[in-house]
């Protein structure tokens, strides 16, 4: 009898564990998609800079302020920050498959579990 | 086309089919919303093109009523409109010459088309997949309605 419940209790536990990957793993979805956006308009401002003459004039917005910027600064500027996204992006695909290994064992061990709690239930009941 | 996903739709159970119809359907209202959102900074750009051109016949010195709020105009007087800045994006402003505005509205316009476009297209292929998904589900819950 104490072997079902401590059984079921493991069980709990575990899928307790599971939909806290789940969720991990949605954060983790949400954080790449806002990472992604920002790295394309990134990836247009820079397009933008380079069809400059050097003479342009560019400015940044710093809060309220329009703050007039060197062209090789911005342009330095833009490339570090998409370096910046592609990087963390990595490092998240690289969590994320990681998360998503990590829920597909979760499953299976949840699935197992079930099995042998089923044949012990089925045993009793013979019994 | 058409041939070989029916059939791998067909050979799925009911439950099958009823999440993947479900899925696609979310995703062909997600790409529903990005077709529109684009179509809404379409017309923003459209509005600022044709906000750029009057501007640009406009002689120097002409009286005008400058927004400060939304409801808040003060008189002034057009300055040079040779020069506009133009916002391109993560706080960046480019001083440039009324063509190159211009210029710079048309290309974005032309840039947003070609997307919506692409998504059209995808958005298209999506439902007619959750159309046939539909249409199986159906015929599969009507086949084992009489037998239960």
């Amino acid at each position: 009898m104490s072997a079902v419940k401590e059984l079921t209790r493991d069980l709990e536990n575990k899928a307790n564990d599971f939909r806290k990957l789940e969720k991990d793993i949605q954060k983790n979805q949400q954080v790449k998609k806002k990472y992604t956006i920002q790295l394309g308009e990134n990836e247009l401002v820079l397009k933008e800079l380079d069809l400059l003459n050097e003479d342009t004039n560019v400015y940044k917005l710093i809060g309220p302020v329009l703050v007039k910027q060197d062209l090789a600064e911005a342009n330095a500027n833009v490339r570090k920050r998409i370096e910046y996204i592609s990087a963390e992006l990595k490092r998240l695909d690289g969590t994320l498959q990681d998360l998503q290994e990590k829920l597909n064992s979760k499953q299976e061990s949840i699935a197992k579990l079930q099995q042998r709690i089923q044949t012990l239930q089925a045993g009793k009941a013979k019994a | 086309m058409a041939a070989t996903p029916r059939m791998e739709l067909e050979k799925m159970s009911v439950e099958h089919l009823r999440g993947l119809k479900e899925q696609v359907d979310m995703e062909v209202n997600l790409l529903q919303d990005s077709l529109n959102n684009i179509r809404s900074a379409n017309a923003r750009l459209e509005i600022a093109s044709v906000a750029l051109h009057d501007l640009s016949v406009r002689p120097r010195g002409k009286k005008m009523l400058v927004p400060l709020t939304a409801s808040l105009y003060v008189p002034g007087k057009l300055d040079d409109a040779e020069k506009v800045l133009v916002d391109v994006g993560t706080g960046y402003f480019i001083e440039k010459t009324m063509v190159e505005g211009k210029d710079y509205c048309e290309r974005k316009i032309a840039l947003l088309k070609s997307n919506y476009d692409q998504l059209l297209e995808v958005a298209a292929k999506k439902r007619s997949i959750a159309d046939e998904a539909g249409a199986i589900l159906q015929a599969k819950l009507k086949h084992l309605g009489p037998s239960q």
